[in-house]
């Protein structure tokens, strides 16, 4: 008896496996004349929400289409996921957060989908770009070769949010703007509330290379106003610039100013009075720190520069902008489904007020700061306002499909030993160039 | 007198002294629970947290203002399918190759035993690449049976089994066979239910040790489809770094199954470790 | 007499043969000639380079440091295993009562995953977390535990030898339980001290359950993967980055598929050698104490 029912557990469990795996299969190809789309979302929580609400409303009008939602993983970054997705042939139809030059490595081994080029994507390509006022804007993501790989969707200043709250208990009435100010700030902090520090950042000790985009490249772009790192297969970095920033890192470090052990949250809860901020942070912040009110507790402004600039307007900084591609293995049917849908969702401006309220994401439209639908949320939202404000002063990532070997070198040879103090500024720029230079 | 209270205050002492450290070894298993239903000013605050709420658990799987939940309940079941079945699969290829070492005579058995025991000491770390290729290849990426299938074998049951099966004396299968009974039913009428306790250890090790495997999981699972929980933990670490009382939750309930299931078998747990360490 | 039957056992060992032809002897044959080529998993060219993954990782430094880091961890991690079980198996093995239950207790961090032990060391290590505040608050002591190599390598040593304590302390309780408690006592008699009686005594009658805990120890330290990829990502500086993590992220991070399958094969070389001299020194020790 005892082994009749093991029999029959065994059958059950074998069926529920292959039952299993047969309804996974089954929902992935397309069935009669639906199709079936797969967008994976950034692994930022609100874009998911964002997607999915997208998706809901796309198919309520199209009911032959299905979309399928997802967070991209981080396994251990979203970049190697993709790319081991697309090896295993299981990427999806689509994904956002592709920076330019991530998609200049995807584009390289054909893994994406040339959308000015492709049968399918050619006319809706077009009028998504119109659809949404992005004439001017796509002009920077049209690649070497004249094709467009990617439609974008926002692209956000880098900007430095500061604790006004801590300053004017240690009695610093004005916003920092340069190297001295923040010196000053340092000081004041050591004399008056020494628990507190003017920096803490784990990430700049992470040599991975994307983080080099959150805390290099914003101080870089700025003290250097604007002057490009790479350009194209040279390096034609700011040598100047570059050692002053690497010289203003290793002094905030070795005052004890600057914290590179891992800390949580370490300027929303009070420890640090300055941070590189991207907007994505405020619905975190509306959840979980509801205390945090802009021009109050907190400000927004420029990335601080040397002090022979103290006089620059437009102070320049890192533009994190992103877009969405679509991938090689998709058929022909869900290339033009996916198209359908970023047409659906970019060709209706309240769209985008949604993406701007959900995720606080600039739109890469060409009238972001002047169409007036958009008006009531900046008004509402003036910390938003900055961002919008500075569009105009912020610089793209490199076009190099390398980034990610450079931004590497950048990071191990160059700003980790210089800021913790293992190199002199000028002895880690000069190993840095070194290591890049072998490397283009 | 002196003698006996001396002893019992020695006793009391080490009672205390074991509670302690005992108290010190489970702490971030209690870290864990109380921070999941700590206020969120409170988690990762202080060691016993001063404030609570269920916000984490809420927030957990609700679809909050600012964020749509991550597939918590699906990864779950993931786990709870993708362990079951394999496990169930181990234990009954174990028993069956078992059988056959300690109580069938045939050509090739020396050759068989001395492979299992040297696959046991052979670096697995070789195959793992290989293996991916082979799950692409046959198109079992993202699938249950990608994950189950290849680690669907366990050489330690195996040897465990063997070397158990071995002490049943033989006359007892002989005298089975005279009633006319099959070997098949010989080994599961019979054999199977005189191993409960080492079945029960067996069990648990290989149940724990599927149902918290990182590497081939998160090298298998591209979706939410197949994404298990541990998997999914671990690729939230980043996304949802800034949520780390949901993350704890999620933690919670990933751990306490095990927990329960382990406490549940506990008495025979004692019984059959006591036999595998003889 | 045990009945000669070479259908029935081939019958009943099919499930393993099967298996260990498809996922074992197939993918070792493959990894072989994966080594040899270029491939990057998407291309759809494979050049076959001969030798040069095996010259390119001899070289490369990356390598090196993951040779020597897993050395580092089998220093600190074994030690630190050894001490946490044997306090484990000590104080159970001194309880009159409830031995079971304690054993039981004491098991649970076995239970454990090393994704979610390293979510709450992240947490409770972090420079405002509750134990890093207090140390600077009380002592001024400022550690940088995870963004120090040193620090850093025993964290993780700390959470696998606490993984593995409960388990090993059993192992160990038992072979307590095997000792017979005339050899102490005779031993008290000629007047032997507490801690001449752990060397001269303890330690040569449990060792057959040393053995046992000393070979899963020393195996684990060569498979380090899960807290290291989850915590420091092979950080700081590679002064964590193990084999497993090394050729993790070659093969599925950059996609060198053949000069991860190189490093693996260099991997399993280097740990199947040092495991087998240490098992030899080990036996060496039993044989010093006449276990054979």
């Amino acid at each position: 008896m005892k082994f009749k029912r093991l029999a029959l557990l065994a059958a059950v469990c074998a069926t529920t496996l292959f039952g299993l795996a047969a309804c996974g299969s089954k929902s992935s190809e397309q069935s009669g004349d639906k199709t079936t789309i797969t967008f994976w979302a950034a692994p930022n929580p609100p874009q998911v929400k964002y997607w999915k609400k997208m998706a809901t409303e796309f198919e309520k009008k199209n009911p032959k289409i299905t979309v399928k939602v997802s967070q991209m993983k981080e396994s251990p970054t979203s970049e190697a996921t993709i790319q081991s997705a697309i090896a295993s042939g299981t990427a999806p139809t689509m994904s956002e957060n592709i920076t330019r030059s991530f998609a200049a490595q995807l584009a390289k081994s054909k893994a994406i989908v040339p959308l000015n080029n492709d049968e399918s994507t050619k006319n809706l390509m077009n009028d998504v770009v119109s659809g949404r006022n992005m004439t001017k804007t796509i002009k920077s993501w049209k690649f070497s070769d004249g094709n467009q790989f990617v439609v974008p969707l926002y692209s956000n200043p880098m900007l430095v949010g500061w604790r006004l709250d801590t300053l004017k208990k240690i009695g610093i009435d004005s916003v920092p703007k340069t190297y001295s100010d923040v010196q000053k700030v340092a000081d004041a902090l050591k004399a008056k509330d020494p628990s507190k520090v003017v920096y803490a950042n784990p990430t700049v000790v992470d040599p991975t290379a994307y983080q080099r985009w959150f805390d290099f490249f914003p101080f870089y772009d700025a003290a250097s106003n604007g002057a490009s790192f790479i350009n194209g297969t040279k390096f034609v970095g700011d040598k100047d610039a570059g050692v002053t920033v690497f010289k203003f890192m290793q002094d905030l470090y070795q005052d004890k100013e600057l914290i590179t052990k891992k800390t949580t949250d370490p300027f929303e809860s009070g420890l640090s009075v300055m941070n590189i901020i991207g907007p994505w942070t405020f619905p975190n912040w509306a959840e979980k720190y509801p205390n945090l009110k802009f021009d109050d507790t907190y400000t927004i402004t420029s990335v601080p520069v040397p002090d022979e600039m103290a006089d620059a307007d437009n102070v320049k900084t890192y533009a994190d902008a992103k877009g969405v591609v679509l991938y090689a293995k998709a058929t022909n049917a869900q290339k033009k489904a996916a198209m359908k849908f970023l047409k659906f969702v970019m060709s209706d401006v309240n769209n985008d007020v949604s993406l701007l309220k959900l995720t606080s994401l600039l739109p890469a439209r060409d009238d972001a700061s002047t169409n007036s639908a958009f008006k009531n949320y900046f008004e509402s939202n003036p910390e938003m306002k900055v961002y919008a404000a500075n569009v105009p002063n912020a610089i793209p990532a490199m076009d190099n499909a390398d980034y990610n070997t450079l931004q590497e070198k950048l990071g191990n040879d160059g700003w980790i030993p210089a800021v913790t103090g293992k190199k002199t500024p000028e002895k880690a720029w000069a190993d840095m160039v070194k290591a890049i230079k072998g490397a283009l | 007198m002196v003698g006996t209270k001396n002893k019992t205050l020695k006793v009391t002492l080490n009672y205390i002294f074991t509670i302690v450290f005992l108290l010190i070894m489970i702490f971030p298993f209690i870290y864990l629970v109380l921070n999941s239903f700590a206020s969120w000013d409170q988690v990762d605050k202080h060691l016993i947290p001063t404030s609570y709420s269920l916000r984490s658990w809420q927030w957990l799987f609700s679809n909050s203002v600012t964020v749509a939940p991550a597939p918590w309940v699906q990864a779950f079941l993931h786990t709870f399918i993708v362990s079951t079945i394999t496990v169930f699969l181990m234990m009954l290829f174990a028993v069956m190759v078992a059988y056959a070492l300690a109580k069938i005579e045939f050509r090739g058995k020396k050759l068989v035993d001395n492979f299992i025991l040297f696959q046991m000491f052979f670096p697995g770390i070789i195959l793992l690449i290989p293996q991916f290729l082979l799950i692409t290849k046959v198109g079992w990426i993202d699938t249950f049976q990608g994950m189950i299938l290849p680690t669907a074998v366990s050489l330690w049951a195996i040897f465990m089994y063997t070397n158990f099966f071995k002490a049943i004396p033989d006359t007892l299968i002989e005298s089975a066979k005279l009633d006319g009974a099959t070997d098949m039913q010989i080994l599961f009428k019979i054999v199977v239910p005189m191993s409960k306790s080492i079945t029960t250890v067996i069990f648990l090790f290989l149940y724990t040790e599927r149902w918290t495997t990182l590497l081939w999981d998160m090298i298998v699972s591209k979706s939410d489809s197949t994404v298990t929980l541990n998997v999914l933990i671990s690729q939230m670490f980043g996304p949802y770094g800034t949520y780390p009382g949901p993350m704890y939750a999620a933690s919670v309930l990933l751990t306490l199954p095990l927990i329960l299931l382990f406490l549940l078998f506990s008495k025979n747990f004692q019984e059959g470790m006591q036999y595998t360490l003889k | 007499m045990k009945r000669r039957n070479n259908k029935l056992g081939w019958l009943f060992t099919s499930p393993y043969l099967i298996f260990t032809t498809i996922f074992f002897l197939l993918p070792l044959f493959w990894s072989f000639w994966l080594a040899l080529t270029n491939w990057n998993l998407i291309s759809p060219e494979i050049k076959f380079v001969g030798l040069e993954n095996f010259i390119v990782s001899f070289k490369n430094a990356k390598i090196h440091q993951a040779f020597f880091v897993t050395y580092k961890f089998l220093i600190v991690f074994v030690p630190l295993a050894l001490i946490l079980s044997m306090l484990v198996a000590v104080l159970v093995n001194r309880l009159p009562k409830f031995k079971g239950v304690f054993l039981v207790a004491f098991f649970l961090p076995y239970l454990s995953s090393g994704v979610v032990t390293s979510l709450i060391v992240k947490g409770i290590l972090s420079y405002n977390g509750p134990i890093s505040t207090w140390l600077r608050n009380s002592f001024g002591w400022d550690v940088d535990w995870l963004g120090s190599p040193t620090a850093a390598l025993i964290v993780v040593s700390v959470m696998i030898a606490w993984k593995m304590s409960g388990y090993y302390g059993l192992i160990l309780v038992s072979g307590l339980n095997s000792i017979n408690t005339e050899i102490y006592e005779a031993a008290a008699l000629d007047g032997v001290n507490g801690w001449q009686r752990f060397w001269k005594i303890t330690v040569p009658m449990l060792y057959p359950s040393l053995y046992t805990v000393l070979i899963l120890a020393i195996g684990v330290s060569f498979g380090i993967f899960t807290e290291v990829y989850q915590l420091t990502g092979g950080g700081p500086n590679g002064a964590t980055n193990t084999w497993q993590m090394e050729i993790y992220n070659q093969a599925f991070v950059n996609l060198k598929s053949g000069y991860a399958s190189a490093i693996a094969l260099i991997a399993a070389v280097v740990t199947f050698l040092s495991i087998g001299v240490l098992r030899n020194l080990i036996e060496k020790w039993g044989k010093h104490y006449g276990w054979n």
